[in-house]
């Protein structure tokens, strides 16, 4: 086998220029998937970090059957709070485990009305590990036995023309039973530097929302904040059976939307790729039915001295294979410079903060990634490509005789 | 002239799946191109189509207070006596019809589970409503005196679990900063094919939306639709008065222009790397040819053919080779399109609520992107072709002869 991949290596650098343009092909083809796939990741970690902060934790634990009625925010309650927090903090790796209410509401004044999500938190045993505790601009945080009293974003509070001490209408619906409405007084403001966001998210004491919403001594999730970022699907599997009953799930459950939108945009993409890659193939096999003309007397020589067809077609399909490679390991040198050159720079999106709620997330700027988490499955479908691209010249070679192509001029 | 192609075209007939693989190259690319271009367009031009159909109409006008951000009932932030204002507006010529509209914000609650709307009240006999009423899926379209009727979207429907006859609770907030609640029947359900749309907003009647919110008889725009879009400068023009302001299409919809800008930004880079990759298959084939034939080269030279001819000569072989891929990559891409803008592409939900974008994309290829993809394939070629060509001009005759096998 070691002799095949030689023959190949050396055939492959007989034509030095030829080669490298090929290389040069197959490797743009490649840094434009690293591209893509830098991009992709560069989304994922502006919104991972925004979302952690945003929803108060990595982890969320919420009662069987949430994940299906996620984008409702319905009120279950989970069935024993305290054990699922017991458990969680047990954990080594949990900074902190809280219960919480979460379900949405209108809140109004006379400016107007908004959509909101309004949490009902511990602050106490939030106040280490929630941005907004931290981002105080006017007034102050909430507190456990805070009655009637509401903690808002800068960005409503500017939208709704409400300050510390102004009093805003919150309703929202209960456990069986009606919507319940409770004109509210403006605690405090944080501001996050996400004015969507901060629009969609009002904090209450869990107590005020036991209260509201009827759900006395109960809460519907409990929000894990871990030591470090990354390590969530351990700790998700670590806290898995503990808690059988319940479902712990990671932030991106909340934002069932942006998986799809991902999911639709990465297989468009991959489609695209495979055509840039066959484009590229195009160049191999050319090269490569070159090759097999200009090479006909020593294909005939190789035959003479007992080399099967098969193997002969091997020699050829490995030197496209390995022409394909070679471009991967120059489209990594491309790929990586792009991207390294789009990290220093970003990529502004914060224009489009209103077209989704995932969008919101972002702030300002996208830094991609270095686009390499997909690389093996990408270098493997370069080599398919080139692999395939080399049939037709190999075969063409195989068909030689060796009488006639020994006499070939 | 025409002998140089006529010994181009030869020469690529030498080698005629060589050819063609390098013409399939360039056509694909070409090909993959126009599908991008078509599917932006495609993207960009319904989004911009369907938000003046669902939601902005050609201008508005409201009162100069409004802010649509947050849906204000003020009576100072709307528009007085609006069924007088839109009939006034619908009298001007190029105006197709003017319908007042009320918009507010509020809850849909049924059982335990509640999901933020946006209501819009309107006039249900108006025109405006075809969008609608033609995307009725089940029930009935609401009528004028109708005062404990809603209309629902399906996905919302869908959400909350609700059908035609069943009972939801709605809040609503009012011109007093408060929130009012009431029980209201499901006349119907609609589909727009748009969830950024469906999912997110509740029709009533104006009157029964009037009551509601208290806005007397009040309305937060006039929404008005023209016969044609180009009419838009000079209605607006028209319309100007003191008290109320006007708004276009393309004030509304900045949006969307803008994300069509970037996405071209986007594509720029996509282009460029599609065409580097195609540009190198076909040098590199030129290159090759150019080596196959050293010794003819030596001949044409040692005949007497200046450099420049046989320059001359090769970009003649490269641009019938881009003629060829050009035609290869218009009959593949069109029929890629073709297909495409029969079936649709589906994109499911994506949760874009921003901006409207159907569920479904339905690619637009302009004769313009046709065109100006078609030339730059040409040009790129032709690039492509200068370095084997120029090799080619340079050879020795003497060395070039003695050259090859």
């Amino acid at each position: 086998m070691r002799l095949y991949f030689r023959l190949a290596w050396r055939n492959m650098w007989r034509h030095t220029r030829r080669t490298f343009i090929i290389v040069v092909a197959m490797g743009l083809g490649l840094a434009l998937m690293m591209f893509y796939d830098g991009i992709v990741a560069g989304f994922n970690q502006a919104i991972y970090g925004n979302a952690i902060k945003v929803l108060g934790g990595n982890i969320q634990v919420h009662a069987e059957g949430y994940r299906l009625k996620a984008d409702r925010m319905p009120l279950l309650p989970l069935t024993d709070a305290q054990a699922v927090v017991d458990a969680a903090s047990a954990d080594p790796r949990v900074e902190s485990a809280t219960r919480r209410i979460n379900t949405g509401g209108l809140a109004s004044s006379v400016e107007g009305a908004f959509a909101v999500g309004i949490t009902g938190i511990e602050p106490e045993q939030e106040q280490t590990v929630n941005l907004a505790a931290q981002h105080v601009i006017a007034g102050r945080y909430l507190k456990a036995d805070d009655g009637d009293v509401i903690f808002i974003g800068k960005g409503l509070a500017e939208a709704m023309g409400v300050g510390v001490g102004d009093r805003i209408a919150l309703s929202g619906r209960s456990k069986h039973e009606q919507m319940r409405r409770r004109t509210m007084t403006v605690i405090g403001i944080y501001d996050l530097g996400m004015a969507e966001i901060e629009k969609r998210t009002i904090y209450i004491s869990l107590a005020e929302a036991q209260d509201l919403y009827n759900l006395t001594g109960q809460s519907t999730e409990v929000a894990i904040v871990l030591r470090m970022l990354g390590q969530e699907s351990v700790v998700i599997e670590a806290l898995k059976p503990k808690l059988p009953g319940y479902e712990v799930e990671s932030w991106e459950t909340n934002f069932p939307e942006l998986q799809s939108a991902l999911g639709t945009k990465g297989g468009v993409m991959n489609i695209f790729s495979v055509i840039i890659l066959m484009i590229a193939g195009i160049g191999i096999l050319n090269l490569l039915l070159m090759a097999v003309y200009e090479r006909t007397r020593e294909i005939g020589l190789l035959g003479a001295l007992g080399f099967r067809p098969s193997q002969i077609s091997l020699i050829f399909v490995l030197e496209g294979t390995m022409i394909g490679l070679v471009g991967v390991v120059v489209g990594i040198g491309i790929g990586l410079l792009i991207n390294g050159m789009l990290m220093r720079v970003g990529l502004d999106y914060s224009q489009f903060g209103n077209i989704t709620t995932y969008m919101a997330l972002i702030e300002g700027r996208i830094y991609p990634g270095w686009g390499v988490d997909k690389l093996a499955s990408r270098a493997l479908t370069v080599a398919i490509i080139s692999a395939l691209a080399a049939l037709i010249p190999a075969r063409e070679a195989a068909h030689n005789e060796p009488a006639k192509a020994l006499h070939f001029v | 002239m025409i002998q140089l192609f006529k010994m181009a075209l030869r020469d690529l007939g030498r080698n005629r799946r060589r050819s063609f693989f390098s013409s399939l190259a360039l056509g694909m690319g070409l090909a993959l191109l126009l599908l991008m271009a078509s599917f932006i367009k495609g993207e960009m031009g319904s989004a911009i189509d369907l938000t003046i159909r669902l939601q902005s109409g050609h201008l508005q006008v409201r009162a100069n207070s409004y802010d649509e951000v947050k849906t204000s009932l003020k009576w100072e932030d709307l528009v007085e006596d609006p069924d007088q204002v839109a009939s006034q507006i619908a009298a001007l010529e190029p105006v197709k019809f003017a319908t007042p509209r009320l918009f507010a914000s509020g809850i849909v609650a049924v059982r335990d589970e509640s999901a933020g709307v946006r209501i819009f009240g309107i006039d249900p006999l108006s025109e405006a409503n075809a969008p609608y009423r033609d995307g009725l899926v089940s029930g009935q379209f609401l009528t004028s005196d109708d005062r404990e009727g809603i209309l629902i979207g399906a996905p919302l429907a869908e959400r909350l679990d609700l059908k035609v006859g069943d009972v939801a609770t709605l809040s609503v907030n009012t011109s007093n900063g408060d929130v009012d609640e009431q029980a209201f029947a499901i006349r119907g359900i609609y589909s727009t094919q748009t969830n950024g749309f469906d999912s997110f907003t509740v029709f009533l009647p104006l009157a029964k939306a009037q009551t509601i919110t208290q806005a007397g008889n009040h309305a937060s725009t006039i929404l008005v639709m023209l016969k044609d879009i180009d009419q838009t400068q000079a209605v607006f023009n028209a319309l100007q008065s003191s008290k109320l302001k006007v708004i276009t299409w393309e004030e509304m919809n900045a949006l969307i222009l803008q994300t069509e800008e970037f996405a071209a930004a986007y594509m720029v880079v996509l282009y460029l790397i599609v065409l580097a990759i195609t540009a190198t298959v076909i040098m590199n084939t030129l290159i090759m040819a150019v080596f196959e034939r050293t010794r003819e080269i030596g001949i044409l030279a040692a005949l007497g053919m200046k450099g420049r001819r046989i320059t001359a000569m090769f970009l003649a072989e490269s641009s019938m080779l881009a003629v060829g891929g050009i035609i290869l990559g218009l009959v593949l891409g069109s029929l890629v399109v073709a297909y495409l803008t029969r079936f649709g592409f589906y994109i499911g939900n994506m949760g874009i609520s921003g901006m409207l974008i159907g569920n479904t994309i339905y690619p637009d290829l302009t004769v313009e992107d046709t065109v100006t993809l078609s030339i730059t394939a040409l040009v790129v070629t032709l690039l492509a072709g200068l370095y084997p060509a120029i090799l080619a001009a340079r050879m020795e005759p003497v060395e070039a002869l003695r050259g090859g096998k």
